[in-house]
């Protein structure tokens, strides 16, 4: 085996039961049949088995994804597992999920699928995510109740916040109070918002300012050094940039990846295959294949005219944008190809987030380099 | 002999130096039937490289390739073949062929790789970009010309002092150790052209010195070459004689011109001496340091 390892964000559904104002998901109620579970399972193991790779991430979300309920995810799960071990592979699972439909019903699944643990998502302050009746309040209070049975039930939970206006104007402090004390979180993470869909529509009511954003990021993190990162709270991706900037073992987000089209593929309930869960639900001008109909995904990969746009997009970036004079360009090369296309309408350009990245990277460098001179002292103390 | 025969690039791969005595480098038809005796297999199409990854002898250290960069589909092997074995990327024009290096971030996940770079005009890109993707580096100067020398000093700021450069950028790397104290060996041994260590082969099996075309008896002369050379330099006066650098260069940079002038060359050995003496002296000054518990620590 070659050590790699390949991950694939699979959505069984693109149905939901919430209604968020900036989701960018083409919605339609189709559920993947447990009768395909076999059929994709084999594709995706033909597609290890050719690239000489031993372990499969799989990134289950949606929609949402826990519509598919638990005895639906005990059967795929095991399915999969099952046919992996058969030949000699290995399938790792994750779980994305809005948490609104948990029930002690998912325990057990979320156990010895899920390693116990799960993925999901609020903003602080929530005025985007709402139910179908009851709006954004109604969501935060049924979410926030979900998210105290699934932990009192042992289940380690991860989440996700969306960068909105709002977030900024309550600022670093009253935002990370939010996530860190009033709701006791030890692990979440920031993502910056992109509008999704076609890209006529960017300035859809999301766009934040740059500079205003790069602020808050990095009084963000500094509220995160002095609060959080002693005492053991993963904020991602600050975490993974402390860990770099340190010389530790980091595992940056994909929007920072050498490329991201090495590295994972995303498949919907119909087969379809795109780069990531942003791309098969929103750009079918973009699609790879359709995982079902064609029965050979190494061949798809390769063969895809689409798919060379994402490969040749670093490359291209190095030699016509400024990225190569760029002191982040290890960590970074470019951004995410997904906010560059949903914003500009090509993918051939460097994120638009260029300029909050590096006030971002400025940040996580100037915290490690105090934490590095922080244990030279400790070293010498000791010695 | 008592320095090591080899340095950087071997010992990155892990393989014991001893190995590497007289390691021969040979064009893909010379190198069948090697079995176990050490050699570098020369790979210049992708047949022959998958041919290598494939199905690798004993004695394969690595494989040098060269002219491939562009070529998609022949880094396909690289990323599923199962064998360890290492691969040395030489890039031939690094100005235009930098942005390629891309092409390898699948294959640096699945076995050890280092880039060639050829300092010609240019190359700077490259030695970014291979840095940038965590490409253990091989800069060849040869003679550079004062537009390369420029650009070496910049890549040798950009080595120094960039603060995403992780991975060796040789030659300033074992240099820069060379002037910290450890014993790397001559330049013509950190950059893998002194015949007594590494030979070359072309395709009709006649043995060759580096940078200039082959002659019959290098296999004779291989071992003395070097000292031969610096040797005849020192006796026509040449400004070996007086130069500080002669150590570790041993008339590295008068090949194959001997009038060739180092006076940019010595600038680039005096930077480097001038940052291990930094070195030297922020390590003692640290020492030296009253305790910084409690006032850095965020």
């Amino acid at each position: 085996m070659t050590g790699k390892v390949f991950s694939v964000i699979l959505l069984p559904t693109s149905e939901c039961n919430v209604a968020c104002d900036y989701c960018f998901e083409h919605k339609e109620s189709h559920r993947l049949s447990s009768v395909l579970v076999p059929l994709l399972t084999r594709r995706l193991l033909d597609h290890l088995e050719h690239e000489a790779i031993e372990e499969c991430e799989v990134y289950w979300q949606g929609g949402e994804a826990m519509i598919m309920g638990p005895a639906w995810f005990v059967e795929a799960g095991t399915l999969m597992d099952s046919a992996a071990a058969a030949r000699g592979r290995h399938f790792t699972h994750y779980l994305q999920t809005n948490l609104i439909s948990y029930s002690p019903a998912w325990n057990d699944v979320l156990r010895t699928m899920f390693g116990g643990s799960l993925g999901t998502s609020m903003d602080y302050p929530n005025v985007h995510r709402r139910l179908f009746k009851g709006g954004a309040e109604a969501y935060t209070e049924l979410w926030t109740r979900r998210l105290q049975e699934a932990r009192a039930a042992g289940i380690e939970v991860g989440v996700i916040a969306v960068l909105h206006q709002a977030s900024l104007d309550a600022g670093p402090e009253r935002f990370y109070r939010y996530f860190a004390d009033d709701l006791g979180l030890n692990n979440f993470q920031v993502n910056t918002p992109f509008p999704g869909g076609p890209a006529s529509k960017v300035e859809g009511g999301f766009h934040l300012d740059n500079d205003e954003l790069a602020k808050f990021l990095a009084g963000l993190f500094d509220v995160w050094m002095e609060r959080g990162y002693a005492s053991g709270v993963a904020l991602g991706p600050f975490d993974a940039l402390v860990h770099h900037f340190t010389g530790a073992p980091a595992r940056l987000p994909c929007i920072w990846k050498e490329n991201c089209s090495n590295q994972f593929i995303s498949v919907d309930s119909k087969g379809t295959v795109a780069q990531c869960d942003c791309w098969v639900t929103s750009y079918p001008e973009s699609f790879y294949g359709n995982l079902f109909r064609e029965p050979d995904l190494t061949r798809m990969l390769h063969t895809s005219p689409a798919r060379r746009d994402f490969v040749d997009r670093p490359k291209y970036l190095v030699e016509h944008e400024d990225c190569l004079s760029c002191r982040y360009l290890s960590i970074c090369h470019g951004g995410c190809p997904v906010r560059t296309y949903s914003a500009l309408g090509t993918m051939l350009a460097k994120d638009p987030y260029c300029e909050v990245y590096k006030a971002v990277f400025g940040r996580a460098e100037m915290h490690a380099l105090r934490l590095l001179r922080g244990r030279i002292g400790f070293n010498r103390t000791r010695s | 002999m008592d320095q090591p025969l080899v340095t950087g690039f071997p010992e990155l791969f892990g393989v014991p130096q001893e190995v590497y005595r007289f390691l021969r480098y040979l064009p893909t038809a010379l190198a069948e039937g090697q079995g176990d005796r050490p050699f570098v297999a020369l790979a210049g199409n992708p047949d022959e490289l998958r041919r290598w990854l494939v199905e690798p002898p004993g004695g394969l250290q690595w494989i040098e390739i060269e002219g491939l960069l562009d070529d998609l589909e022949a880094w396909a092997p690289g990323t599923r073949s199962t064998s360890q074995a290492p691969l040395d990327i030489v890039l031939t024009e690094p100005a235009a062929e930098f942005a390629n290096l891309y092409r390898l971030v699948d294959v640096c996940a699945t076995r050890d790789l280092r880039v060639t770079i050829p300092a010609a005009p240019g190359f700077l890109k490259a030695v970014k970009l291979a840095a940038s993707l965590r490409l253990p580096i091989r800069l060849l100067p040869g003679q550079p010309t004062p537009g390369v020398l420029a650009e070496l000093t910049e890549s040798l700021e950009f080595y120094l002092h960039g603060p995403m450069v992780e991975t060796p950028v040789e030659f300033f790397h074992s240099l820069l150790a060379t002037a910290c104290g450890a014993d790397r060996g001559s330049l013509w041994m950190i950059l893998e052209e002194d015949p007594a260590g590494f030979l070359r082969y072309d395709r009709e099996g006649r043995p060759k010195l580096p940078r200039s075309g082959g002659f019959g008896s290098v296999e004779i002369f291989a071992e003395a070459f070097v000292e031969n050379r610096l040797k005849s330099l020192l006796e026509q006066g040449a400004e070996c004689a007086n130069c500080p650098w002669q150590q570790v260069c041993r008339g590295y940079f008068k090949w194959p011109d001997p009038a060739y002038s180092c006076a940019g060359v010595k600038r680039l050995f005096s930077l480097i001496e001038a940052a291990a003496d930094e070195m030297k002296q922020d390590l003692a000054s640290i020492e030296e340091q009253p305790d910084l518990i409690g006032e850095d620590r965020p």
